[in-house]
């Protein structure tokens, strides 16, 4: 195999998503811009006016954007956890999502993080967090592990991309900027696809992913145990950090058939994402969904059983108040997609993408109904206060800081993309080289 | 009290509106349930001032713990010698039951012979409650408090005495005497005897803290003496002594120091994570080296 001509080739198909911009992908940066524009002048309007344009008050603190971050967080923990079990599979299909899954893990750790500064009433005191920690406090823990999981997905993801940088550093007839080629030839750090170099990359890149499935089992449990190690009604569980871990795989799997999907939609990439991974990707969805039905029930069944006052309020507020919600969430949210990846005949692409939707959706009701209800039914009952002091409400502000993180999320894939291929070449090369010697060894054997 | 208040509501309010309307036919029967209490004390304060203070509540005939205050009556206060009657003040009574009038230091009071002052409180009734009056009769006790250094030794000195109408002070003997030091919540007793001829003397502990000056406030305290009533002194003397509270704090979790455990966990971990980010670093320069080397030879 000439391994030159390939690469060729493989940049000559894989070039029009990065030399050219089609009117509709314009289209949407400009949407997406707006969209964060109108977000950024919201965070102006809170940070100069403070919570009081948010519905968060004394009594519940917390709103939609400490949701936003467990869910953004979860997709990327599920992300590291994926990507670093992916690595250890051989075959060809692993390259076609797995940088798919880097790419969502390392979004959503950045902008996730971004939502808990939010949270804060006085941004000018966060340096405290790093001048005054308390190492016993687990939003000490928190800030510690999502700082070295996001370093680490960064080295990850980056010592996926260096071969393929190398592959657009050396292709002449790529019609990007210079620019860009200059930023290639920086990060493809001199990378010629020696033995030596390959077999080094491969042993740093091995370690690495191994450590990032540590790091995030890690890094979410201590974030589950942000809630579970108060005494809050609703949140003081022992299976809170496993629970997480589930409902993160869940939003994760969920979050990356919706990107395979449009991503296989926009660039015509039938070839390389198949029916296969979506099937896998399904009967993936399927198995943790039942996990994550298993949880939720497990929960709110001891909740109910053991009868504690405090419970028994939080449960009523749950199946009154927040009635269709807890069924859109915990019923709906599992049982519609468990019920569609459980019939092989409903196994379609299109089928599969919206019982990730209706998981994702649900999951995110679900933390919603993990932090407003608590909040809202504390130990001491609130007396004497105005009802939207008690009962939270998201405002304008909140649902345009909401929106304008997924607008990011979108509009950095889409940078990505623009500048390297969805589909790594180098991983194609590699697969391709191992099956070529494979080859070569059954020939010889044979012979 | 206030609990009560509200807890009876109903009671609360028809007792007032016993006090303040004639008409009252329809809720005789309610009060007749209950007893009414109407008490006077009388405290000599510090700044020589008399305290006089009643305490009208109806208690429960059936229920000892069902206590109703009454609210706005009208307490009048006089000072009374054989037939001669001196209205000192009158007060109406507060949500809680309680009336407080405070004659000033240089008050006359009529005395008899053995310098008796005898105080009463009266309510003057409704037409639902009925008249009451309450008597009390003290002697005009006087309370010097001294705080001195004598030979180095903290001593606090106390003399007694009432005066004649000659105006001649009589010490006065066998008067129990309380002291105390005002604490953060409470006052805190530190001694306790007998005023012999007049004076009193111990030495002051020398172990109490003081406010952030060092100040301590001493009472000197004559309580529900037969003759003399509840009696009040005090005084301010820079005595306290400050004790630096030496406490060997562990590693808690509570504390300021976390648990050496929680500390080696961590360190672990992190060097664990950090150390394999500083090899995969030294490994891409590695890479690097390599790469510029193939570049020279080209």
């Amino acid at each position: 195999m000439d391994i030159n001509k390939r690469k060729r080739e493989l940049v000559k198909e894989f070039s029009p998503m990065l030399e050219k911009t089609s009117f509709v992908s314009k289209l949407w940066i400009v949407i997406l811009i707006a969209i964060l524009s109108v977000g950024l002048y919201a965070f102006y309007l809170q940070f100069m006016n403070g919570h009081k344009i948010t519905g968060m008050r004394d009594n519940v603190v917390w709103g939609i954007y400490i949701i936003n971050f467990i869910f953004f967080v979860g997709i990327s923990y599920s992300g590291a956890f994926i990507t670093g079990v992916l690595h250890f599979f051989k075959g060809s299909w692993k390259y076609a999502i797995a940088r798919i899954i880097k790419i969502i893990t390392v979004l959503s750790l950045i902008i996730g993080p971004i939502f808990i500064l939010l949270c804060i009433g006085r941004l000018d005191r966060l340096h405290y967090l790093f001048i005054y920690p308390r190492i016993q406090s687990p939003i000490t823990w928190d800030i510690i592990a999502i700082m070295t999981d996001l370093i680490g997905c960064f080295i990850y993801l980056y010592l996926t991309f260096i071969p393929d940088f190398a592959i657009l550093r050396d292709s002449e007839n790529l019609k990007v900027p210079n620019w860009q080629k200059k930023v290639y030839k920086v990060l493809a750090i001199g990378y010629q696809d020696t033995t030596t170099q390959r077999e080094r990359l491969h042993k740093i890149t091995e370690i690495m992913s191994v450590m990032i499935i540590a790091m995030a089992i890690v890094a979410y449990t201590v974030l589950a145990w942000i809630f579970s190690l108060t005494l809050q009604p609703g949140w003081n569980s022992t299976i809170f950090a496993p629970y997480f871990i589930i409902a993160g795989l869940y939003s994760g799997v969920g979050v990356i058939i919706i990107s395979m999907y449009l991503i296989r939609k926009t660039f015509k990439l039938e070839r390389y994402i198949r029916k296969i991974h979506f099937i896998g990707a399904g009967i993936v969805l399927l198995i943790i969904s039942i996990l994550f039905g298993y949880f939720t029930f497990s929960e709110y069944f001891a909740k109910w059983f053991s009868h504690k006052t405090n419970d028994v309020e939080l449960l009523d507020t749950l199946f009154s108040r927040y009635f269709w919600e807890f069924i859109l969430a915990n019923y709906i949210g599992v049982l519609v997609p468990i019920a569609i990846l459980f019939f092989k005949k409903l196994r379609t692409i299109k089928s599969i993408t919206f019982a990730a939707v209706i998981a994702v959706l649900g999951l995110w009701l679900n933390r919603y109904l993990i932090v407003i209800p608590t909040l809202e039914t504390p130990y001491i009952p609130i007396q004497d206060t105005r009802p939207e002091f008690i009962f939270y409400t998201a405002t304008w502000i909140e649902y345009a800081l909401s929106f304008a993180g997924i607008a990011a999320f979108i509009l950095f894939f889409k940078l990505i993309m623009k500048f390297v291929p969805i589909i790594p070449m180098s991983g194609i090369i590699d697969q391709e080289r191992c099956e070529e010697k494979r080859r070569k060894n059954t020939t010889e054997q044979v012979q | 009290m206030e609990r009560n208040l509200f807890k009876y509501p109903f009671i609360t309010s028809f007792v007032i509106v016993l006090l303040l309307s004639n008409i009252s036919f329809a809720q005789e029967n309610d009060v007749t349930n209950y007893r009414m209490g109407f008490n006077l004390t009388t405290v000599k304060q510090p700044d020589n001032s008399r305290l006089l203070e009643v305490t009208f509540i109806a208690t429960n005939k059936k229920d000892r713990k069902d206590k109703v205050p009454v609210f706005n009556a009208e307490i009048k206060f006089f000072n009374i010698l054989d037939e001669e009657e001196e209205l000192l003040g009158t007060v109406n009574t507060s949500k809680e039951g309680i009336a407080k009038l405070i004659l000033p230091e240089n008050q006359n009071y009529l005395t008899d012979e053995e310098g008796n002052i005898n105080l009463t409180a009266l309510f003057g009734g409704t037409n639902s409650l009925e008249e009451e009056t309450a008597e009390i009769s003290v002697k005009d006790l006087h309370l010097e408090l001294n705080l001195t250094e004598i030979d180095s030794v903290k001593t606090v000195l106390v003399s007694a005495f009432t005066i004649d109408k000659l105006g001649e002070k009589n010490p006065v003997e066998d008067v129990e005497i309380n002291f105390y030091v005002q604490a953060m919540l409470s006052k805190m007793k530190i001694d306790e005897g007998l005023i012999s001829d007049g004076v009193y003397e111990f030495n002051f502990p020398t172990d109490i803290p003081g406010n952030i000056n060092d100040n301590l406030l001493v009472f000197a305290m004559v309580v529900d003496h037969d003759e003399y009533g509840d009696v009040t002194q005090s005084e301010t003397a820079k005595w306290g002594v400050f004790h630096k509270h030496i406490m060997k704090e562990e590693n808690s979790l509570w504390s300021a120091v976390a648990p050496l455990w929680m500390y080696t966990v961590l360190t672990i971990m992190l060097v664990g994570v950090w150390a394999n980010y500083v090899y995969t670093i030294i490994n891409l320069i590695k890479i690097k080296k390599e790469g510029d080397e193939i570049k020279l030879k080209l």
